[in-house]
């Protein structure tokens, strides 16, 4: 067995997920909420009940990875900034929905080793307007991406989070 | 003999033994190879095997802990991107915590560029990177006045919700220092949180032959060589049967 061999493949290994850890940013979150808004309003926070939790798990297929989900608003408009993995390590991205549509998405933080493609804005176009339909479904077929099948699910999964949070934001603001 | 008997004989008979001195070998490789095509839906990722011996043959050097933080009723350990929070050990990659600090609902470890918050049932509430925090590096996390309190590298802030933060003042502040652990601990802590490699990365190390070091990609480079004497071979006896019995 060769030891610096198999010491540089640990480098390797560790360099990577280190990398990966890091990830490509894009745009900061707190940058992505202030020009949505101008200035940043002061986040506020729904927290994810069990009747909530089970809600953003059939999105998911796994239970939401925290209780409490920061988001900011203002009227009709809220934004979202949330995380899903794709293949192995998680996409950031930003959602601004307005009146239960999405009006815009925005990659934020970009870690899986492929896939990048998902944060281009013929891509993310596709969620124009798009609102939730029955079983919590978006109202459209999103197109797929050659080679970045698994984050094209994971953003539209977390589009329908988005949209699902917006609207248990507003129904718990109504009381 | 005629020669062309000959030569059908040869291939034959090394077709066979090919066949049968490497047939492990393609089963671990077909195996495996099914198994990493599917590796994502089956979560191989986000498991990890831990083992000393599996680290040292990596040349990954296992950190031992050496100390803990502790605050209240809580404490965490902290060694090779894991953490041990109230005996609980938390996933891979978790950063070096700063600190720990026990506030009336939550408790709230910090690193260098993030916050976990955590309700006092160990389920995580809420995880904030650097966006979210008054300033970076965090290089101190304490209490005061049932506030959660950070030094950071743009001043030192307080909190109640970790939501929104105000400047601080600077005294009156119970600051998360870190204790020694005895030997003992330590060497029993070392175990619980021994270094990790992923059930992914053992598969594709064993599927490509970079496990067995710098040569094993080259063992593997000649099974596949034999893979593809065994498809010329065995397709050239398929077609040597079917034309004699054509011409017969």
């Amino acid at each position: 067995m060769n030891r610096a061999s198999l010491r540089s493949l640990a480098v390797l290994i560790l360099s990577l997920a280190a990398t990966a850890a890091r990830g490509e940013v894009y745009q900061e979150p707190g940058a992505f909420v202030a020009e949505v808004f101008g200035a940043a309003p002061a986040p506020k926070v729904l927290w994810l009940t069990r009747d909530r939790q089970a809600q953003a798990a059939a999105i998911l297929g796994h239970p939401p990875a925290q209780l409490r989900q920061r988001y900011w608003s203002e009227g009709r408009k809220s934004v979202w900034i949330l995380e899903e993995t794709g293949k192995e390590e998680l996409i950031t991205a930003g959602f601004v929905v307005v009146s239960g549509h999405i009006d815009h998405v925005r990659v934020l933080v970009y870690r899986e080793s492929r896939g990048q493609e998902v944060r281009q804005s013929s891509f993310l176009k596709q969620f124009k307007d798009a609102k939730l339909s029955a079983g919590d479904r978006l109202d459209r077929n999103i197109d797929g991406i050659v080679g970045a099948t698994l984050s094209v699910g994971a953003m539209e999964r977390m589009a329908r989070l988005a949209l699902l949070f917006d609207r248990l934001s507003r129904e718990s603001a109504q009381g | 003999m005629s020669p062309k008997l000959v030569l059908l004989l040869f291939v034959r008979r090394w077709h066979a033994r090919i066949g049968l001195a490497a047939v492990v070998f393609f089963l671990f490789l077909a195996a495996t190879g099914v198994v990493l095509n599917h590796g994502t839906g089956l979560g191989l990722d986000k498991r990890y095997v831990h083992a000393a011996w599996l680290a040292r043959w990596y040349g990954i050097a296992p950190e031992s802990p050496r100390h803990a933080f502790r605050a209240g009723r809580h404490d965490l350990i902290a060694a090779n991107g894991r953490w041990l929070l109230d005996g609980r050990i938390s996933g891979e990659k978790f950063p070096q915590p700063v600190g720990l600090v026990e506030l009336p609902d939550m408790v709230v470890v910090a690193s260098s560029a993030s916050l976990y918050i955590y309700g006092n049932d160990g389920a995580l509430i809420d995880r904030l990177e650097r966006s979210a925090l008054p300033g970076v590096p965090v290089r101190a996390i304490g209490s005061g006045g049932k506030q959660l309190v950070l030094r950071t590298g743009a001043g030192t802030f307080e909190s109640r919700d970790a939501l929104s933060w105000r400047p601080a003042p600077r005294d009156a502040i119970a600051w998360s220092a870190p204790a020694d652990l005895p030997a003992a601990e330590r060497e029993r802590y070392a175990q619980l949180l021994e270094p990790g490699i992923s059930v992914q990365q053992l598969l594709l190390d064993l599927h490509s032959g970079r496990f067995a070091g710098r040569y094993g990609p080259l063992v593997v480079d000649l099974l596949a060589a034999f893979l593809a004497t065994l498809s010329l071979s065995g397709a050239w006896l398929f077609l040597k049967r079917r034309h004699r019995r054509e011409r017969h």
